[in-house]
């Protein structure tokens, strides 16, 4: 049993460094030059007119078409505050809508670099080396739009073989960072791609997935091979609730066959939002149990980035909500399996643990749990999403600690969609970015998650 | 006191456990054979096998063996039906919704009994047969409620200026809603349990007498209904259950007895129901009520900010969903030029992988349609629109056996084609380069049909414009166009589309009863008594 109050006391420790290691002047909301997400932050209405904006822009077909967007969503704003009625008055005349536009497009470009790393992996290349020299290590996700033809679908795969070629190129001429690439179970690998199912094929459906999953193991394999021959580390990220058991059982059912064995190092997703969250991980811990590869599998838990989508879609149809209503609930559930993960690690399970969270008592909580238990700090991974996690990926590379930052992929029109839910998470008010910062103290940030009554 | 109306849950079938108790359903089904449907008048049931209904993608499976209604069997029920209607309308309301409640629980208890017996006979994929039923529960559970409200609160209706009559001294004023009679409901086969069973229901909520004329089709689902409303405690009489072909649904639309037609059907059967009502039978001593809704054909607009991401599942779903027999199902697309070429490769590609099988089968996107000449009239309008236009997309693989179509996208065709005028009712989407969304109004605009229409368009202006000048009666902006749910969307259309009443809404009981206001002078030699 672990000595909770030794936990608590080391999870203080562990925080409180990290808090002070964090570069102070990245912080992330303030880091937006349009005040835009302070604004949407406080106001329902600004948030929506703000959102339906970003989402729209990729589809205008000129200056003077975004800003007429941009004054239809803001006159839906019932008490515009002041910089927003500014430019709806520009909007009044064609000069002021094309510099409205012009104005506007620039806004939202910026914010899309903060959180796509590059068009292209190559035009990546140079971001990924300096967060690796930085000690920060990546996995590139290609953004791109919904697939619902096969030639959509065989573009993805294409783009991820090659974006698999150009990492790996690449990755060769890095120079060394040994917490980076090694740990108690042998060497890691420096490419690392994360792929979307739901990308691979057109035809997953969630009432019937079984022709999705052949036709998505059909372009996944090839990518396995790939990674394998070129000593990638693949990982299969998780969606919505929509596929989220397909996903599951082709992951694994792939894995099993027998030319996987030998590789490549691959990796899955494990949601903490959602309420059957345990019974996911006790699937996966029983096939690690039966099944023997010759690289741990790495699990990435993660808290879950479809929450509004899920509880809205459940409320339409009456039925139960998948994902913990309170944000506390899915806190507590994260710290959990966090210890189901690194408890089954311990006791001889192939399995690789990655935590991925910017809420600094989840990610403290897990580096002391591991250590409390016996584990080395080398045998856990944290992971924070480029753009939202920086100063925490920064505190945590100069503790020596491992770290991995998702590096979304891909051109603005792909990436709005990637770029909303990001925003969403960001401006949530359970957020706890929001709660950093705006200055809430670092002992309240390692408070143990309340539930409210 | 009832609980507040709530939309019965559709089955989870995303949840592997949930999807597993189907083929179950499906095969404890077919082990007892055919249905076996009776013509069901009072308390005598003749069974017979006159009218048998095969399974349109296995036609020689019979799934029910029906008894055809002759003119002495439609002649009885009406005269039942007229009888049994006294006294059922003297019965309260409470007491008349609660035989419908006891009804939608008798439903509810064999969900997937009844929708599996709509995978057999109406070739309905699971998801459509289960939202079916559903909706049939929800119509009994929404008017049960909304008779209550009739007799309760009778002032309190959409358009009253006030809540209740004025009442000045001396004078009492009362507003009361009658049932009208008798109701002859005359139902299609493509929502076979909850289209009839909403009809039924609103006329037996209001306290009318029902006889009930399944379509040929699908009588096994009707006679479900029926059974529900008998297992729910319906007084002997009170709904009779016709089966047969078109001759009985004349006849009831001709007689003197009946007092409202509930139809749902095409536009041709549904305007001669309401020329053949305005004729007065002899003897018959009130105007006849008809509630029909007909045909559509049903265009969404595609806007040049609109996310295809969205609109190529929202127009597949609306389009190739139940093969396209719904009526709200989308038959053509008005594309801004801007993204006309984009969105015909994208929807082209989804077209072509759609699956098309067996209903039974969840893996399938397109079930077959209804009957032969159901599938022979898609092949038809399929060919002229390659003679008129270019047939862009096919699906790929289609099975034979059934009575299966090629879902299909036609473009390029000329303005006067009959591709873009008639009515298909199958999986046959036509697409057309519009300049712009006004274009697209106009073109909306010059249809006959008015029920269902879709937007996809993130300016909300132009929305609001759009809103403004679409006559449809059902608007969908930015999601697809089908799916209506009791209460949320009040279901009906404008123009020739229908009578533009609201299935589902406010108002729709409104149909099967008169108003009967009574003002009794209360003074008396000075005195108020």
């Amino acid at each position: 049993m672990m000595d909770e109050a030794a936990l608590e006391a080391e999870l203080f420790a562990v925080g409180s460094r990290l808090a002070r290691d964090m570069p102070v002047q990245r912080n992330p909301l303030k880091a937006f030059d349009d005040k835009a997400m302070d604004l949407a932050s406080q106001d329902a209405e600004l948030k929506a007119a703000l959102f339906r904006f970003v989402d729209v822009v990729p589809a205008c077909r000129s200056l003077e078409d975004l800003s007429r967007h941009l004054v239809g969503f803001l006159r839906e704003v019932e008490t515009p505050p002041p910089p927003i009625s500014v430019a709806m008055r520009m909007g009044n005349t064609k000069a002021g809508r094309t510099a409205l536009g012009a104005a506007a497009a620039t806004g939202v470009r910026h914010m899309a670099h903060r959180f796509i790393v590059g068009e292209s992996p190559k035009a990546a290349l140079g971001v990924l080396r300096e967060l690796w020299k930085d000690g920060v290590a990546s996995s590139v996700d290609l953004l791109g739009e919904a697939t619902v033809t096969q030639d959509e679908a065989q573009r993805y795969a294409d783009r991820c073989a090659e974006a698999l070629d150009t990492l790996a190129d690449a990755a060769q001429r890095w120079p060394a960072r040994p917490q980076l690439e090694r740990d108690s179970a042998g060497a890691l690998p420096r490419a690392n791609l994360s792929v979307k199912v739901s990308a691979l094929t057109p035809l997953l459906r969630p009432d019937a997935p079984e022709r999705g999953q052949r036709d998505a193991a059909d372009r996944l394999r090839p990518l396995l091979r790939q990674a394998r021959e070129r000593g990638a580390h693949l990982h299969i990220d998780m969606e919505s609730m929509d596929s989220r058991d397909a996903v599951l059982e082709l992951v694994l059912d792939l894995l099993a066959e027998d030319e996987f064995r030998a590789g490549p190092s691959a990796g899955m997703v494990l949601q903490a939002y959602l309420r059957d969250s345990p019974q996911s991980l006790d699937t996966i811990v029983d096939w690690l149990r039966r099944h023997e590869r010759a690289h741990p599998l790495t699990v990435r838990l993660v808290k879950g980035a479809y929450w509004d989508h899920e509880l809205v879609e459940a409320r339409q149809h009456g039925w139960p909500s998948p994902v913990f209503e309170h944000k506390a609930d899915t806190d507590r559930n994260f710290e959990q399996l966090t210890r189901r993960l690194i408890d089954a690690r311990s006791s001889g399970a192939a399995l690789r643990v990655a935590i991925a969270s910017h809420n600094l008592r989840s990610v403290a909580h897990a580096v002391a749990y591991n250590r409390l238990s016996g584990g080395r700090d080398e045998d856990l991974e944290l992971q924070v999403l480029r753009g939202l996690g920086d100063p925490l990926q920064a505190a945590i590379a100069r503790q020596d600690l491992r770290v991995r930052a998702y590096c979304p992929v891909g051109d603005l029109v792909a990436g709005m969609a990637y770029l909303v839910r990001r925003l969403l998470e960001n401006t949530s008010n359970d957020s706890f970015l929001a709660a950093q910062a705006n200055g809430v103290a670092v002992a309240e940030l390692l408070a143990p998650p309340q539930v409210p009554a | 006191m009832i609980s507040p109306f709530q939309n019965e849950p559709i089955l989870e079938l995303r949840r592997p456990a949930v999807r597993a108790g189907l083929g179950d359903a499906l095969a404890a089904l077919d082990s007892r054979g055919p249905v076996r449907v009776p013509v069901w008048i009072g308390d005598e049931r003749r069974e017979g096998d006159e009218l048998p209904s095969t399974d349109p993608g296995r036609p020689d499976r019979v799934v029910a063996l029906a008894a055809s209604a002759g003119p002495e069997e439609t002649e009885a029920a009406l005269e039942t039906a007229s009888r049994a209607a006294r006294g059922w309308a003297k019965t309260p309301a409470a007491e008349r919704a609660a035989v419908l409640l006891r009804a939608a629980a008798w439903m509810r208890e064999r969900r997937v009994e009844l929708a599996a017996l709509e995978v057999r006979e109406a070739a309905k994929p699971w998801a459509e047969a289960d939202a079916d039923v559903c909706e049939a529960i929800d119509f009994l559970e929404y008017y049960a409620r909304g008779a209550i409200e009739l007799e309760e609160r009778p002032a309190m209706l959409p358009g009253s200026a006030l809540d209740q009559l004025i009442q000045p001294p001396g004078e009492r004023n009362t507003l009361r809603w009658a049932a009208r009679g008798v109701v002859a409901v005359i139902s299609p086969w493509n929502f076979p349990i909850a289209i009839p069973c909403g009809m039924t229901a609103a006329g037996l909520a209001t306290g009318n007498a029902v006889v009930l004329k399944p379509a040929e089709q699908a009588p096994g689902c009707g006679y479900a209904i029926a059974q529900a409303l008998h297992a729910g405690g319906l007084p002997s009489g009170v709904l009779s259950l016709l089966p047969g072909e078109g001759d009985v649904g004349a006849a009831l639309v001709e007689d003197r007895r009946v007092h409202v037609i509930a139809f749902t059907g095409s536009g041709p059967v549904g305007l001669g129901i309401i020329r053949a009502a305005a004729e007065l039978a002899p003897g018959q001593k009130h105007l006849k009520r008809v509630v029909a809704e007909m045909g559509g054909k049903n265009c969404v607009i595609v806007d040049s900010d609109a996310d295809l991401d969205e609109v190529v599942p929202g127009l597949v779903r609306s389009a190739f969903t139940y093969a396209g027999q719904k009526c709200s199902a989308a038959s053509r697309v008005l594309a801004h030029e801007a993204i006309h070429d984009a969105l015909v490769q994208r929807l082209s590609g989804a077209i072509e992988v759609l699956e098309v099988g067996q209903a039974s089968d969840l893996a399938i996107d397109v079930p077959p349609v209804i009957e032969r000449e159901a599938a022979e009239r898609v092949a038809r309008y399929a060919a002229l629109a390659e003679r008129e236009g270019r047939v862009a997309a096919r699906a790929r693989s289609v099975p034979d056996g059934g009575w299966f179509a090629t879902p299909s996208l036609a473009t390029d065709l000329p303005e006067s084609s009959a591709v873009l005028g008639e009515e298909i009712f199958g999986p046959l989407l036509a697409l057309e380069r519009v300049r712009d969304v006004d274009d697209a109004c106009d073109r909306v605009d010059a249809s006959p049909f008015a029920l269902t229409g879709g937007l996809f368009c993130r300016n909300p202006d132009t929305v609001d414009r759009v809103v403004e000048r679409s006559p449809v009666g059902n608007l969908y902006v930015n999601r697809y166009i089908t799916g209506a749910m009791v209460a949320r969307q009040p279901f009906g259309g404008n123009r020739l589309s229908g009578t533009g009443t609201k299935a589902g809404g406010p108002g729709y009981l409104l149909h099967f009863v008169e108003p009967r206001v009574v003002t009794e002078n209360t003074m008396r030699h000075g005195l108020v008594v």
